[in-house]
């Protein structure tokens, strides 16, 4: 009878603690989605900490002061948190400034759809080389029709392309190179949404031009953007830097010096209205090595925070989609929350 | 007499198991109060789809145009994959405007929600629309 009536006991406890945990972690949900509105649809403290490089906020919120349309955030709030940027916040100060000790969150914020850039062919023609790119834009594997525009740029050439991708997605890009030049080429493609401008991605692809094959963006210099201006930290003594410019879906301009030493040149970096993310392009020589290096503006795609990926199965993970705007282009913005990460 | 006493002992004990097994599968089988969560998330993805898609007044203008295609890519980009949807949009005295039917798979048997939006046009003469906006997980 005892043993029976202690397995009946042991039983019921296993059964029903689930089901009192379940009840414990019931609102999660509902405060991991408030918090998730709330990272997007408030400033912060001070609301211009984007733009101020040695701030730490005192509280986190992505979106930009005095908008009135909701889920609009600041272009340098989300450049703050790409880890390659030199003003970036680590993880650890963001959590902080978030405030809520018992959750993690991860912070995704990529284009709407995807590029993918692919060089078929390649072959001289008179006095110069010609490639021959395919280009495919999809939203998770779906074909998507867009309007491209494409530079291709080498030292102070640049060559603009605009063509469309069918109804399949896909499209290809001749684009020919003057062989009087070498070194480091890039081809910037930007892609616009034929059913909405402000849907747009940008691809990019190093490739070598009678020279072998480029060395890996960031070689020479770390370009990190903020409050319009561009800093371009040089790495060796030996760099010469040639042009800056600045690609848009429907502009480009040459970017004039703001201050140099030795180490660093800024740049300024005008304000576009154009609904497009912003490429700043980088050209020079090491010795007898050329570069094109380049960098985003706001510098996406980026994630941070720890990698829910790897959590213990069964632990519970609410993930939040939004859609927000940055400088009038639509990006995708995926936060995760779960329980305190170990990684904090 | 201790034989029978036995018996019943143990006729007892089953008795007691079952009892005990009865109340556990009631307690399992008692149904809980339903999980929200999921269909909130959906209600705020299908309400931010709509607002960005408006923005600078594109939706209006889309529907005036009647590019019903359009408006299903568009919401085909804006939503995360794994989202069955379905769009119907009503004039300002109710009746149904699109020709076509705007969705992307079936709805019929997932639990969906249902979202609605006002926008209008910015013509000279303005329209309004309510845009209806009904949406379930796939699967």
């Amino acid at each position: 009878m005892i043993i029976l009536a202690l397995s009946a006991i042991v039983g019921t406890t296993k059964l029903i603690t689930p089901y009192l945990t379940d009840l414990a972690h019931r609102d999660d949900a509902d405060r991991f989605q408030y918090l998730a509105s709330h990272l997007l649809l408030t400033t912060g403290t001070p609301k211009n900490w984007g733009q101020l490089e040695s701030i730490v906020p005192s509280s986190l919120g992505l979106a930009k002061c005095d908008t009135v349309q909701p889920y609009e955030l600041d272009i340098d709030k989300v450049t703050r948190l790409n880890n390659e940027n030199i003003y970036s916040l680590d993880y650890s100060k963001l959590w902080q400034a978030l405030g809520v000790k018992d959750a993690s969150f991860q912070i995704e914020i990529k284009p709407l759809f995807q590029l993918s850039i692919e060089l078929v062919s390649d072959s001289t023609q008179g006095s110069q080389r010609v490639y021959e790119f395919k280009i495919a834009a999809r939203k998770s594997g779906m074909p998507l029709s867009t309007n491209l525009n494409s530079y291709v740029i080498l030292k102070d050439f640049v060559n603009e392309t605009t063509s469309s991708t069918s109804p399949d997605g896909v499209t290809t890009v001749t684009i020919g190179i003057p062989n009087s030049l070498h070194g480091t080429a890039l081809l910037l493609v930007f892609a616009q949404a034929t059913v909405n401008s402000q849907m747009v991605s940008l691809g990019m692809y190093s490739f070598g031009h009678n020279s072998q094959s480029p060395l890996p963006n960031g070689t020479f210099t770390r370009l990190s953007t903020l409050d319009y201006v561009l800093n371009a930290s040089l790495k060796y003594a030996t760099i010469e830097v040639s042009k800056a410019q600045v690609f848009t879906f429907s502009y480009n301009f040459s970017l004039n010096a703001k201050t140099q030493d030795d180490q660093t040149v800024e740049y300024d970096i005008p304000r576009l209205l154009d609904a497009s993310p912003m490429v700043i392009v980088l050209t020079g020589v090491n010795g007898s090595t050329s570069f094109t290096e380049f960098v985003p503006y706001p510098q996406v795609p980026l994630q941070i925070g720890p990698d829910f990926s790897e959590s213990i199965a069964g632990s519970r993970i609410a993930v939040y989609r939004y859609t927000a705007t940055i400088n009038s282009a639509l990006y995708e913005v995926v936060t995760k929350w779960g329980g305190l990460s170990d990684s904090v | 007499m201790f034989d029978r006493r036995g018996q019943i002992r143990i006729i007892e004990s089953f008795l007691a198991i079952a009892v005990v097994f009865s109340a556990v599968l009631v307690s399992v089988t008692f149904p809980s109060a339903p999980d929200l969560s999921k269909q909130k998330s959906l209600a705020s993805i299908a309400t931010q789809a709509l607002i960005k898609l408006d923005t600078n007044g594109t939706l209006g203008s889309l529907i005036l145009k009647q590019l019903w295609t359009d408006i299903k890519t568009a919401l085909e980009v804006l939503l995360p994959v794994g989202v069955s949807f379905n769009l119907t949009i009503y004039d300002g005295t109710g009746h149904v405007v699109n020709s076509e039917v705007i969705q992307n798979s079936n709805l019929l048997g997932q639990e969906a929600v249902s979202v609605q939006y006002v926008c209008s046009t910015r013509s000279q003469t303005i329209h309004f629309f309510v845009v209806r906006l009904q949406m379930a997980w796939m699967g």
